[in-house]
């Protein structure tokens, strides 16, 4: 009963609106797999899977932002800078848990900065992250070199990007791990209700007795958490870490997942199940489309067309 | 113009910066300094004039990198692939650059995205284009082959100023270039249209009270597209000076100048709440970040540190356009108090 | 009236539905005069204006300016025949200066679309000088104190060679030294030959600067006349009617628990906000209703922000329940068992797009959770119930408020606060945009609320509404209290008199 709350109907069309995607999806895979059987081929739909891993982890750490009306663009410096963090930490001999802690740890602390700067003193979320994004990444290449760092004789944390438990890759149950939990506080616990409250109407939201400022700093915190995360598994799935990892145009397809999962920009209702949806419908779009080998600039092209589409459907219906 | 205390206050900022490098940095007072810095942030004054219409109407372009690489590679087709010459070449050129940026104030006023995301979008869309018509994957032969159209490289000219005044005996000036002039005449231009048009006073109008203007009978509409298509045409301006001085385009071209210009802007005053700056501050902005980054590289800072002094630069000229919008509500009420 | 009519609108009528809002008016003003337009809420006044202004079309009735018939609900037609309407906000571009906000968006040009400054500073001082205002051209609008700022509005809409202005509460965000000089500026107006409709709720104001009077009253023109033949109380009494003055006697069969238990809950001491209000002091007991009337802008909203949490009072004394106290958030209020339903309901009161059932709990979470788990049975069943209590239509709990009519979106933000089983109750406003029906419930639900204990503390500008539900009343004009009666021992007309009297 719950779940089907946060569901949004403003019209009578947009009962529709959350089926669209899947059926979208359903029509690209037939079409795909029409113009090309291999897409069908199960090692290339866990394909798919293995190629939005990242994104999706990002996205779902960035749902609740955008469902603020907020943005974080700073997410690729961050996924290179914590990718960084674990490899000197390794590199200097600490152990697994600690590096990983202290990634994690690095991208809270720059999400929380972030989130700081805007609930606190007030200031657009977009110029905010615009500039953390440029602050971080000139700070991962003073501390790492634009080189790559190859990390060696580090099983454990290879198997975090490249390990299998039970045939299926560890990297996907993070994924699927990480978005669970946080689909369990958007649905299970206060947090979920205040954060859609808040990008609602922020004001009700405050004479509602909630923490505002808090909330927000806690969710580009998570936003920061999901990148390093995303960061982590990066650098284990390439054996490699450098500061140029993350490059501009991911924080694109993130928000392009989570705008496709019909999360709105303007703040509001949005789910995590949904950003999952739309994590798939992009990497469903970026492999058939490397299938059929079509080049990288119409699938630039591609991705902003689609993205101006969502977004116009979700503000016309 | 409305905020004249707040320019001198900016240009006085300036100056003092500018005489703390002459003093504490190793070669910064030199002519070949002052060219380079001319040269390097010409046309990022420009950019960031083209910048600050969008944000006066509360706005924003993310795409104006990818439309630098847009108009590059559009200049660089045309002269090694179809050998069109150079006089034709700059205005299709701008032409180009301009139809890109109203095609963003299109998709932000027709389909109503907010124009973040529009640019965003278009972002991508622009740069996917750069590759699809990139004349350097199609022959990669011409990746090597310098441009030599006069009409275009004509505009990486530098001029001795000193030299035609006949006082260079006396005082020894750095020589000028063009896009220093260009940027000049971009300033005059766009100055001039908005404080001296009806057009630019419809552009504040909209920018400081979106509904008063509508009901003033402006066409809102027309003039966000009309912003948006001024930052395109910067673009062009600054992706020809660019040409110029690389003899060749890439695809890569422009990256990240998103940042600089809107940095540049807010530095210069332009405020995010919309309705408030002039031409003057982006320009004195621009230079200032251009004193500020090329003054730490000769003390030695790494190109890396650049990048995070940009990011800490726009993150601080955020801060105080914010401290001046708490100051102006503050004034507003005090204004309603002192009258009980 | 006089013989020929500047603006003449007969038969004007308006209906929604089977609901008719305007009813056969006949409305005539003269150039050089000051026509007051009066009346209570709902009485017909805005649908009259919004005609007037082209915002909507009438269903009957035709408006000629100078003999010359008009096409209905067009504002530019309206704006091109000389009529222009001065709103209650703000329509101007508060970084322009003066000189270009008189001139928005029509500034004359040159060749090239360039300025013609010359000419339109000689227009603006022609202007000026035409109706005797002085005012600096070149100042910024943002810099100037709302009594200038007003002019400037009036100056942008005689630029429009405006010959009727429509001036909707001119001096509801006005302090009372300001009412005097906006007055001479309207008496020049005058004097130049334009027509002036000036509508207000401040008796006084309309006393010392209109010439006629028209008064409305359920949607109809009920009298006209020059205001040196009117007197006060027959002015306050043509306003009220009998159907009101019925009701508020009929009200009476309602127990008046004034004082309640007898018990002070929230005791105010000398409250003061600079340049907000001033010195309020009074006791709120449990078990009775007390209503703070008056009119807007006379700072009872602010007042109230105060007391939650969610604005901060500069001076004098709160105390809850005999504790010293003055709650920092809006948190630490609702922890102490206070609820407020805030005035705009859009935007400060409901999360539209959330279903019925979020925003019943929205200020409650703190009950529906334990270990930071939700309850999701108790919610259900709470919110169910609360669903029925409350009448709430249609009763289905996952229906986005947004969907829902005016009144049962006001019995949500309602039902959201009595969550909370509150001990002290904030209401601002509570029905406005609100229909007769839920009305009566909402006052139902007050009462209940009472005679369980609750403190209520209500701002109503609807008098009907503070005659029929109120223990106490209190004035509150130009952000200070001027009186508190028991409201058994005082009359709609006291009320309306202090109301509207001591402005000054």
């Amino acid at each position: 009963m719950i779940a089907r709350w946060n569901l949004k109907s403003s019209a009578k069309l947009s009962k529709l609106a959350p089926y669209a995607l899947p059926l979208a999806i359903v029509f690209i895979v037939i079409m795909f797999s029409i113009a090309e059987p291999a897409f069908l081929k199960p090692e290339n739909l866990i394909g798919i899977i293995h190629q939005m891993n990242l994104i999706g982890i990002m996205a779902v750490a960035m749902t609740f932002v955008i469902m603020t009306g907020g943005v974080d663009l700073s997410v690729g410096p961050v996924l290179a800078i914590s990718g960084l963090t674990a490899f000197f930490a390794m590199d200097a001999g600490l152990g697994l848990p600690i590096a990983i802690a202290a990634a994690l740890g690095v991208g809270i602390l720059i999400g929380t900065i972030n989130g700081t700067l805007v609930a606190i003193f007030g200031l657009p979320p977009i110029i905010v992250t615009l500039a953390m994004l440029s602050i971080v990444r000139g700070l991962a290449l003073i501390w790492g070199g634009p080189e790559w760092h190859l990390i060696r004789d580090q099983d454990a944390f290879t198997f975090i990007g490249t390990g299998h438990i039970g045939g299926i890759s560890f990297s996907i149950i993070l994924l699927l791990v990480f978005a669970g939990a946080v689909m369990f506080v958007q649905k299970r616990t206060p947090i979920g209700l205040i954060v859609a409250g808040i990008g609602e109407n922020e004001r009700a939201a405050y004479l509602s007795g909630h923490r505002v400022r808090l909330t927000k700093i806690a969710i580009y915190g998570l936003s920061g958490m999901g990148a390093a995360l995303a960061g982590i598994v990066q650098s284990s799935q390439v054996h490699t870490s450098a500061a140029v990892y993350g490059e501009f145009g991911t924080e694109l397809d993130v928000i392009a997942a989570i705008v496709l999962g019909g999360t709105s920009l303007m703040g509001g209702n949005g789910s995590i199940g949904r950003t999952l949806i739309g994590v798939i419908f992009l990497g469903v779009i970026n492999n058939g489309m490397n299938i059929l080998n079509v080049t990288l600039d119409i699938q630039l092209i591609t991705k902003g067309v689609i993205i101006v589409l969502a977004m116009a459907l979700s503000e016309l219906t | 113009m409305q905020r004249r205390p707040a320019s001198i206050a900016l240009l006085a900022f300036f100056l003092v910066t500018v005489g703390l490098f002459c003093l504490f940095a190793p070669n910064f007072a030199t002519t070949s300094n002052f060219e380079n810095l001319m040269s390097g942030f010409s046309f990022v004054a420009i950019l960031a004039m083209g910048q600050s219409f969008p944000i006066l109407l509360r706005g924003i372009d993310l795409s104006i990198g990818a439309m630098v690489a847009l108009a590059g590679m559009v200049a660089f087709d045309l002269t090694m692939l179809f050998h069109v010459p150079g006089y034709l070449i700059l205005p299709l050129v701008l032409i180009a650059a301009t139809g890109a940026g109203a095609i963003n104030g299109i998709l932000i006023v027709y389909l109503r995205l907010q124009p973040f995301i529009a640019t965003l979008a278009t972002l991508a869309a622009y740069r996917g284009v750069v590759y699809a018509i990139s004349g350097r994957l199609l022959i990669p032969k011409l990746a090597t082959t310098p441009i030599t159209d006069p009409w275009i490289v004509g505009i990486e000219t530098y001029f001795d100023i000193g030299g035609a005044l006949g006082i260079s005996d006396y005082v020894h000036l750095p020589w000028f270039p063009l896009s220093f002039f260009l940027m000049i005449a971009i300033f005059i231009t766009f100055q001039l249209l908005l404080l001296s048009t009806k057009l630019g006073r419809d552009i504040y109008t909209v920018g400081g009270n979106q509904e008063a203007a509508r009901l003033a009978g402006i066409n809102t509409r027309r003039i966000t597209i009309f912003t948006y298509a001024i930052s395109g045409f910067c673009a062009g301006v600054a992706a020809l000076v660019l040409v110029a001085r690389l003899t060749t385009s890439t695809e890569a071209l422009g990256t990240g100048m998103e940042l600089t210009a809107i940095s540049a802007a807010v530095i210069g005053g332009v405020s995010l709440q919309g309705g408030i700056g002039s031409m003057f501050g982006p320009v004195i902005g621009a230079f200032l970040l251009g004193v500020v980054l090329i003054g730490l590289t000769l003390l030695g800072a790494s190109q890396y540190v650049q990048q995070i002094l940009t990011g800490a630069i726009l993150l601080a000229a955020v801060c105080y356009d914010r401290y001046l919008v708490v100051q102006r509500q503050r004034r507003a009420a005090a204004n309603v108090g002192a009258n009980t | 009236m006089n013989e020929a009519h500047l603006i003449d609108a007969q038969g004007l009528g308006k209906t929604y539905g089977s609901l008719a809002v305007l009813i056969d008016a006949n409305f005539t003003v003269s150039a050089g005069e000051i026509r007051a337009l009066v009346g209570s809420n709902g009485a017909g006044k805005s649908t009259l204006i919004k005609i007037l202004t082209g915002a909507i079309a009438p269903t009957t009735g035709t408006v000629k300016v100078d003999g010359k018939e008009l096409v209905l609900g067009s504002p530019t037609e309206m704006i091109n025949s000389g009529i222009a309407c001065i709103y209650q906000h703000s329509n101007l571009a508060p970084a322009m200066t003066v000189l270009d906000n008189i001139f928005l968006g029509r500034q004359p040009t040159k060749r090239f679309g360039l300025l013609d400054r010359k000419r339109q500073r000689r227009e603006a001082e022609e202007l000026l000088q035409r109706h005797a205002i002085q005012i600096d051209l070149d100042a910024l609008v943002s810099t100037l104190p709302t009594v200038k700022q007003k002019e400037v509005e009036i100056l942008k809409a005689l630029a429009l060679n405006a010959r009727i202005l429509l001036m909707d509460e001119p001096t509801g965000w006005l302090a009372a030294s300001d009412v005097a000089k906006l007055h001479a500026t309207i008496r020049t107006l005058k004097s130049s030959g334009v027509a002036i409709v000036y509508i207000s709720h401040m008796l006084d104001e309309i006393f010392a600067v209109c010439d006629t009077v028209t008064v409305m009253r359920d949607g109809r023109i009920i009298s006209e006349g020059k205001v040196a033949d009117i007197t006060r109380p027959s002015l306050v009494k043509l306003m009220v009617g009998e159907k009101l003055a019925k009701d508020s006697a009929q009200a009476g069969k309602f127990k008046r628990m004034a004082r309640g238990t007898g018990k002070v809950r929230l005791s105010a001491n000398g409250l003061t906000k600079r340049g907000v209000f001033s010195d309020i002091s009074f006791d709120l007991f449990a078990g009775e209703i007390f209503c703070i009337t008056g009119l807007i802008g006379s700072k009872r909203t602010e007042f109230l922000h105060t007391l939650f949490g969610s604005d901060r009072f500069d001076s004098g004394e709160l105390k809850v329940d005999g504790k010293v106290i003055s709650f920092k958030s809006p948190t630490q209020a609702i922890s102490n068992g206070m609820g407020f339903v805030t005035e705009d309901r859009h935007r400060e009161g409901l999360m539209l797009g959330l279903s019925i059932s979020n925003n019943l709990v929205m200020a409650t979470l703190r009950k529906f959770h334990k270990f930071g788990l939700l309850k999701r049975k108790e919610i259900y069943s709470a919110t169910g119930e609360m669903i029925t209590d409350l009448n709430i239509q249609p009763p289905d709990p996952i229906k986005p408020v947004r969907l829902l009519s005016g009144g049962n979106q006001q019995k949500v933000l309602l039902g959201k606060w009595l969550n909370l089983k509150p001990k002290f109750l904030l209401l601002d406003e509570p029905t406005v945009g609100v229909d007769v029906g839920a009305k009566a419930e909402i006052y139902a639900i007050l009462r209940a609320e009472r005679d369980k204990g609750a403190a209520i503390l209500v701002v109503s500008s609807d008098l009907e509404e503070v005659m029929t539900i109120s223990d106490r009343i209190a004035v509150m004009v130009s952000g200070r209290l001027v009186a508190i009666h028991d409201a058994d021992k005082t009359t709609l007309a006291e009320i309306i008199g202090e109301i509207g009297g001591a402005a000054r």
